[in-house]
């Protein structure tokens, strides 16, 4: 066998390997920065579209109408940090308040789950539920973000347990999904959170 | 002469050569994505425009990559694509790339990808193995299909998200788990190995 110079043998695995590295990265940092504003904006738009829906304003998914909406009719209720600390939604066309919308984060089974909880305006009452990012297993805590689901927390009052899917749920009570109770409970855990954050937040403050 | 061997490295993908039932490659996510349709459909898509681009790349580069760091070059590749592929989605498909989540990140990580640049680009030429990887794509992709449809017609009533069997179906919630995949693709298997069988077994006697 010919025995191979050093530059070969040691050095040029090295120069390639750089070379294609800074090409490759060269290539995703320039597509990333074209389509970094494009996905701020769709972040930015999902949040506002979760807090509408949330707030049981029973808006369709149209961008345009989401945003005038949002521009209209929802104010960020924010603390000194700047940080929102939930939102208030007023009716169509008044300056009173038609509900409230909190962000609530809490443990799913494989990540955290972030969903957007609506309340009627004396807080006694749910006016909705809307997942906003969640890692559940597509299929059966997935299905958390199904309409079916998410629909059935309008009108119904706190604190909220689950029945088993398919029977009949009173007022305080919500239907779990099957096979996936960990994921219902979760989501059991987290609207019931955002509840208690809704009364010491914003009853406490006015 | 190309245009013969072009369709015979196309048939075989598909066929006798199928990454999923006969290579057993790629199984990872054929458990994980295939309980609801809509998913392994994307997720196809996806892994059939990384297969095709990364075949491409690795077959151009072959001649000048040193063989030694030849697994490097192709990971980097191949999560370059997968990273291009995740941000596009991102950007101008919102509402997919919500559902998928983690599932496009895993492309990676699917042995079909490699295992195609590692036994056919690697000695071919990019044009022939772009077309092998496209057709490898598409071996997979419609093994999966078959099985996704199994899986949420059984374990949902449902086919891409329509409800098609009625209120009278009682949905089998272990075909939405990973083991129902296990059972369909075993099944799948045993049938298209069985037909293989069969016909090999008539052209020889």
């Amino acid at each position: 066998m010919k025995k191979e110079s050093f530059a070969k043998k040691r050095m040029y695995p090295v120069v390639f390997m750089l070379l294609v590295t800074v090409a490759f990265i060269s290539v995703t940092t320039v597509i990333y920065t074209f389509t970094k504003d494009t996905i701020k904006l769709n972040e930015r738009l999902r949040l506002k579209q979760a807090v509408l829906y949330a707030g049981g304003t029973g808006l369709s998914s149209d961008p345009v109408e989401i945003e005038k909406a949002f521009d209209d009719r929802v104010e960020e209720i924010k603390d000194d940090s700047g940080r929102v600390r939930y939102y208030t939604i007023r009716e169509e066309g008044t300056a009173d308040i038609e509900s409230y919308v909190v962000i609530q984060t809490g443990a799913g089974l494989w990540g955290e789950i972030t969903a957007g909880v609506g309340f009627d305006r004396d807080l006694d009452s749910f006016r909705g539920l809307e997942i906003i990012d969640q890692n559940e297993t597509p299929g059966l805590g997935g299905r958390i973000d199904e309409a079916w689901f998410k629909e059935q927390f309008m009108g119904k009052q706190p604190p909220l347990s689950s029945v088993p899917e398919g029977d009949p749920a009173s007022e305080n009570q919500f239907q779990a999904i099957t096979g996936a109770s960990y994921s219902t409970e979760a989501i059991q855990n987290i609207v019931n959170a955002a509840r208690e954050y809704a009364r010491t937040e914003i009853q406490g403050t006015e | 002469m190309k245009g013969y061997k072009v369709k015979k490295v196309f048939l075989e993908d598909l066929g006798v050569n199928n990454p999923v039932f006969i290579q057993v490659l790629g199984i990872c996510s054929t458990l994980a994505v295939t309980n609801v349709l809509k998913n392994t459909v994307v997720m196809s898509v996806g892994l059939i425009f990384v297969t095709a681009l990364s075949n491409v790349t690795v077959s151009w580069l072959r001649n000048i990559m040193p063989s030694r760091i030849r697994m490097m070059v192709e990971t980097l590749i191949i999560a370059s694509y997968v990273i291009i592929v995740d941000i596009v989605l991102k950007a101008y498909m919102p509402e997919v790339s919500r559902q998928l989540g983690p599932y496009v990140g895993l492309i990676i990580t699917n042995c079909i990808i490699m295992g195609r640049a590692e036994a056919f680009a690697l000695s071919n030429p990019p044009g022939l193995s772009f077309i092998d990887g496209i057709a490898s794509g598409i071996g997979y992709s419609y093994v999966l299909v078959v099985i996704a449809i199994v899986r949420e017609l059984m374990g949902s009533g449902s086919i891409w998200g329509y409800h098609i069997l009625g209120d009278w179906w009682t949905n089998w919630s272990i075909m939405v788990m990973a083991p129902g995949a296990f059972f369909t693709l075993a099944i799948f298997i045993w049938v298209v190995k069985g037909i293989m069988y069969k016909r090999e077994e008539g052209r020889s006697s």
